[in-house]
């Protein structure tokens, strides 16, 4: 697994370089994730100082981002627009409802984007911040190293930690 | 506006290495729960399973499966049983493996 891992890695590296455009595909969620993704172009987050941009048509995508739990509806759409992307290319599923968390897989959606198109790189969060974000893309083309496998989401007896707000 | 454009030419730096610095804003992020293994107990895993909305929390035996990639970050598991549950803290989730987002939580051993 690591060495197809490791091959996807060279080929974005090799072929995208140091510039990767992305393409936002909202299958059916609830636009918070769209917010999110719209503030990575925000002078906070700045995603094109790395790299990134956006780019409003598939044919000239590497990277889709989808978010939402890929209502049936939208299937179609979203075959074609991956049909339509050139390879290689990366999928990213984006957000609780992409990675099946909100919504079954029922008579009007799938619950899952990889009921659909194969996702490379998973995004969890509801929605995921554009801090998360920027890591998975990151992530995505192998600038960056995974963390969640090492996190065990366990707490021995050390003393709470609190948000700000709480 | 422009003291900032030259005080950031002077310094001459216009990138740097992730992460330059912990990120301090990621405090305020709701962020997934974590689980105190001491503190839980069958019957505990199963309120808090009950008790999550999207289905990321389920009792598997003796363990607590925790799908983080299905996870909301509602904080109804910490709600349900505070002394067990704490906010992770965690933000950067993003995985190659949607299996590697699963994580099974050992229960403790039955009551004495």
């Amino acid at each position: 697994m690591s060495t197809s891992a490791d091959d996807l890695r060279a080929a974005i590296e090799r072929q995208f370089g140091r510039s990767l455009h992305i393409r936002t595909l909202d299958t059916g969620s609830c636009a918070v994730c769209e917010q999110e993704i719209r503030l990575l172009a925000a002078p906070h987050y700045d995603l094109h100082r790395l790299g990134f941009f956006f780019t409003p048509a598939p044919r000239h995508a590497d990277l889709l981002l989808v978010t939402g739990p890929m209502i049936r509806a939208f299937e179609v759409a979203a075959r074609k627009t991956y049909d339509a992307m050139p390879g290689p290319k990366v999928v990213v599923g984006v957000g609780a409802c992409a990675l099946g968390g909100v919504y079954p897989a029922d008579p009007f959606t799938h619950g899952t984007v990889d009921a659909v198109l194969p996702v490379d790189v998973w995004i969890p969060g509801c929605p995921p911040s554009p801090l998360a974000l920027l890591h998975g893309l990151g992530v995505a083309v192998g600038r960056l190293a995974e963390k969640v496998r090492d996190l065990p989401f366990t707490a021995e007896d050390q003393p709470e930690r609190t948000r700000g707000d709480s | 506006m422009t003291l900032w454009f030259v005080r950031g030419i002077r310094r001459g730096i216009v990138t740097t290495r992730y992460p330059a610095r912990p990120e301090e804003s990621a405090r305020f992020l709701p962020t997934p729960p974590a689980f105190r293994p001491r503190e839980l107990n069958r019957e505990t895993a199963d309120r808090l399973a009950q008790a999550c909305p999207s289905g990321a929390l389920t009792r598997d035996e003796d363990a607590l499966v925790f799908d983080v990639g299905r996870c909301t970050a509602c904080g109804r598991c910490a709600a349900e049983a505070s002394h067990a549950v704490i906010s992770s803290a965690a933000w950067e989730l993003a995985a190659t493996d949607r299996s590697t987002l699963i994580k099974r939580i050992p229960l403790r051993a039955a009551a004495p």
